[in-house]
């Protein structure tokens, strides 16, 4: 029997499960509670019709589960008017939301709060994730509206537009406006250039003529002078640091074209160029447009986490308080739930727990720790609430360290040198030399035509093709790394990947998937042995636990966890235990210990009175085709290393140092960086990571892929992120980018050597000015063709 | 032809009220969420079949 997906969220349903529901008088089956609640929710508040109209499945009720209500934390008086706006009795504010995958999800969270009494208005923005809403305080209480959000399978958070996101926003709405200025006028102007081009070829009315000029002049100002204002902008600002970007021959092209054409519209001789003007400006903005556009979309709506984090405040006949954490001084003592985060830097001062520190040191293992032992800030307390003194808050801890030194990184990162600014730099100081030479030849000359031949020149080598030849590329480039699985965020990506000659990889996360998977089990009955080991983990949030599935036949009582050890509970009126060697060991004395070789973690599942009845083989596993794809890179004379702040003995449980050019273990964040900055010299170096300890690398290196399932910062350091998280997308990515290279170069070179041949024909006045223009269109199209081969 | 003179004129006229209305519509926020709108209709249509 094939295995059924799960109704809700499309998952495989293990085949000795049996969750079912009728949803929609049909039976259907889930993987898990979570879901099965899910859909009976919705089914309870009668818009089952989610399922029928959406396009994507669900997410997992797992990934949205986590009880992570911030909206309590604004009610503080200090916080509430950062994110709410009051308007009497009714009150405003933006929610981010996690987990919506489509235009239903919205509808079935716009419709169901709608249902809600004192709920005054909702809208959802799909793109951004935000919704805007409007209750009644009085009425409802916002924390009933999160519960109600997060029942249907979503996660909602306080929301709060910081300065960039407002800038980022003005910003867009700017340029969509340029570009919809830019591409209305080129249609219009394009048209007028048609009638003007049949004219000359029919024969037209002087004054009609004129009458068509003065209309393309018309759309085409608005086009070069707000469209076309970056531009100059920019240009202006290369003169003033003299260091010349396209952005100046661009806005010479554009100025020059523009006031040549008034001046023969004006004296009725000569030709107009509006046409070229307009279209070399829709096209140029176009591109820049799509390159912000995908800039923008990787930014995260949670940057204000720090702001909302919160702790449990302890004082000595004071119940246990939640408080902002802005709050927390020095000193104070506060507790850490089993499954927080922590935030600040302490001294555990009560109880016993293990840390995962995963996101510091690579490490997934979590660490034991008791009274006395340090834990730091931005780690997670997995087992047991403890309670810690606070040494370290802000900007002090260690994790706030790393973002400085990632600050310090960033400022240091290497240059691209852009292939077309340099060809741009020389190209204006050629062009401005011959053009004048051009004129004050023709003018010594003693003819008329002095300006008009000055003019074919500057025509004939606008930088049209030139300045197009590389962004063309790398906008295709682009959208066919985006399809591969890798979302480029950076401009220079494409560029420096071509040249990348040393690849970086982190291994917790990156290589492998950072997490323990059951790698065999054995047992007399494996499938009973899971079964019970499911339903022991069920409730654990310990990072071993993911490595059983969520739900299991079978249920367990009287769950019991023991602090680096294991678990314990009762199933069917029997103790199991489940646990390393010692915890076992009191219950049975003959154990097999595991094979030496073995080097991941060994867990023995003992039942009381019998003994050890099966041991479960746990490791980190690496990402499907890795392997392959690393001697396959190294094949490509790519050296290929490893940095990982594991031990080494973990790192070498699944990858071969031999397969690794470098294969260095137990590297802090400080040492990985220095270290790429030891072989920045010899090599283009391109950092594969995912964890907080790897950003000041990631901000180093001359390029950097962040993994999908990242930390915040490792995706906004990172010029890449790799959405489908196969490490062979980067050999690809790799060759596409190389390809690209070539493009533009073949483009560079076709502009150019264009260029390059009628210019002289154009100094000696051979080139009349339309038959320019024509040239200048047929070039950059030209260029645009090629381009496209790279999106085949 | 003589025409042109009037009609040429009229025509820019529409499209200065087009880019206007544009400039309005990008402002007024009617481009903030493309992949959500298209599918509004879709969701309404069932609403108002369950009222009947």
């Amino acid at each position: 029997m094939s295995q059924k997906p799960c109704y809700h969220c499309g998952e495989d349903v293990p085949k000795d499960l049996n969750i079912q529901s009728e949803i929609d008088n049909q039976v259907v089956d889930f993987c898990c509670y979570g879901c099965q609640a899910i859909a009976e929710f919705i089914q309870g508040a009668d818009l089952s019709n989610y399922y029928q109209h959406r396009t994507e499945k669900a997410q997992n009720a797992q990934n949205t589960s986590e009880l992570d209500n911030k909206f309590s934390l604004i009610k503080d008086p200090d916080l509430y008017p950062l994110y709410v706006f009051e308007n009497g009795n009714i009150h405003h504010i933006q929610i981010s939301l996690k987990g919506m995958t489509c235009a239903a999800c919205a509808w079935l969270i716009e419709t169901r709060l709608q249902q809600l009494e004192g709920i005054s208005s909702i809208h959802i923005n799909l793109s951004t994730s935000l919704a805007t809403l409007e209750w009644q305080p009085k009425k409802i209480d916002i924390t009933d509206i999160a519960k109600e959000v997060q029942l249907l399978g979503y996660q909602a958070s306080p929301y709060r537009a910081d300065q960039t996101d407002i800038d980022i926003k003005k910003a867009k709405k700017t340029s969509i406006i340029r570009l919809g200025v830019a591409g209305v006028g080129m249609m219009q102007v394009m048209m007028s250039a048609i009638a003007l081009y049949a004219g000359d070829i029919q024969g037209m009315d002087q004054s009609l003529k004129t009458l068509i000029s003065w209309l393309s002049f018309a759309f085409a100002t608005p086009v070069v002078l707000y469209s076309g204002f970056p531009f100059f902008k920019a240009a202006l600002r290369d003169l003033k640091t003299r260091h010349f970007t396209m952005d100046l021959p661009v806005s010479l092209g554009i100025g020059l074209a523009y006031t040549a054409s008034i001046y023969s519209m004006l004296s009725k001789t000569g030709h107009v160029y509006f046409d070229s003007v307009t279209m070399f400006t829709f096209f140029l903005l176009l591109g820049r447009f799509l390159e912000e556009a995908a800039r923008h979309k990787s930014y995260s709506n949670n940057r204000n986490q720090q702001e909302l984090s919160s702790a449990w405040l302890i004082k000595e006949n004071e119940p246990v308080k939640e408080i902002p954490l802005s709050k927390i001084s020095l000193g104070d003592t506060i507790l850490i739930k089993s499954g927080e985060n922590i935030p600040v830097d302490g001294v555990i001062s009560k109880g016993s727990t293990s840390i995962d520190e995963s996101s510091l040191t690579g490490e997934y293992l979590p660490i034991t720790k008791a009274v006395g032992d340090n834990v730091v800030a931005q780690t997670i307390n997995v087992e047991q609430n403890i309670e810690i003194l606070v040494s370290a808050i802000g900007k002090q801890t260690r994790a706030a360290a790393i973002e400085r030194l990632t600050d310090r990184a960033l400022s240091e990162k290497p240059k691209i040198a852009k292939i077309a600014d340099n060809v741009a730099h020389y190209f204006v100081i050629l062009v401005l030399i011959c053009a004048s030479l051009t004129f004050i030849g023709w003018t010594l000359a003693g003819s008329d035509e002095a300006y008009w031949i000055m003019i074919s020149v500057l025509v004939v080598t606008c930088p049209c093709a030139l300045s197009l030849a590389t962004p063309v590329a790398l906008t295709s480039a682009t959208n066919k790394l985006k399809e591969f699985g890798l979302l480029v965020t950076r401009g220079h990506v494409i560029e420096s990947l071509a040249k990348c000659s040393h690849i970086i990889f982190d291994k917790t996360g990156t290589l492998t998937h950072g997490q323990f998977d059951i790698s065999h089990i054995d047992s007399t009955d494996d499938t009973f042995c899971l079964q019970i080991a499911s339903a022991l983990e069920r409730e654990s949030i310990h990072p071993i636990a993911k490595a059983f599935r969520q739900s299991s036949p079978i249920q367990a009582e009287d769950i019991i966890n023991h602090t680096g050890l294991g678990v314990e509970g009762k199933i069917n009126g029997e103790r199991y235990l489940l646990g390393n060697l010692k915890f076992v060991s009191s219950l049975s004395k003959n154990i097999k210990t595991s094979p030496s070789e073995f080097t991941g973690l060994t867990l023995y599942l003992a039942k009381e009175n019998t003994g050890v009845i099966g041991t479960i083989y746990l490791q980190d596993r690496l990402r499907p085709h890795c392997q392959e794809a690393i001697s396959d890179l190294r094949n490509n004379k790519i050296q290929v290393s490893l940095l990982t702040g594991d031990t080494s003995e973990s790192a070498r449980s699944v990858l071969k140092p031999e397969k690794f050019d470098h294969f260095k273990c137990q590297v802090s964040p400080e040492e990985k960086w220095q270290w790429i900055n030891t072989q920045k010299d010899k090599a283009n170096i391109l950092m594969v990571g995912d964890g907080l300890n790897d950003v000041p690398s990631l901000a180093g290196a001359n390029t950097s892929i962040a993994m999908a399932a990242s930390s915040d910062l490792a995706k906004i350091h990172a010029d890449a992120v790799l959405i489908n998280s196969q490490i062979e997308t980067i050999n690809h990515s790799i060759k596409l980018a190389k390809k690209c290279q070539i493009i533009i170069k073949q483009n560079l070179f076709w502009a150019a050597s264009y260029n390059a041949i009628m210019l002289p024909a154009a100094i000696l006045g051979y080139v009349p000015a339309w038959a320019a223009a024509i040239g200048m269109a047929l070039s950059s199209l030209l260029v645009a063709l090629n381009a496209s081969r790279l999106s085949r | 032809m003589e025409s042109l003179y009037l009609l040429i004129p009229i025509a820019a006229v529409f499209v200065f009220i087009a880019v206007a209305i544009f400039t309005w519509a990008v402002k007024k926020d009617q481009f903030e969420d493309l992949d959500r709108e298209g599918q509004r209709i879709l969701f309404e249509e069932d609403d108002n079949d369950k009222e009947k």
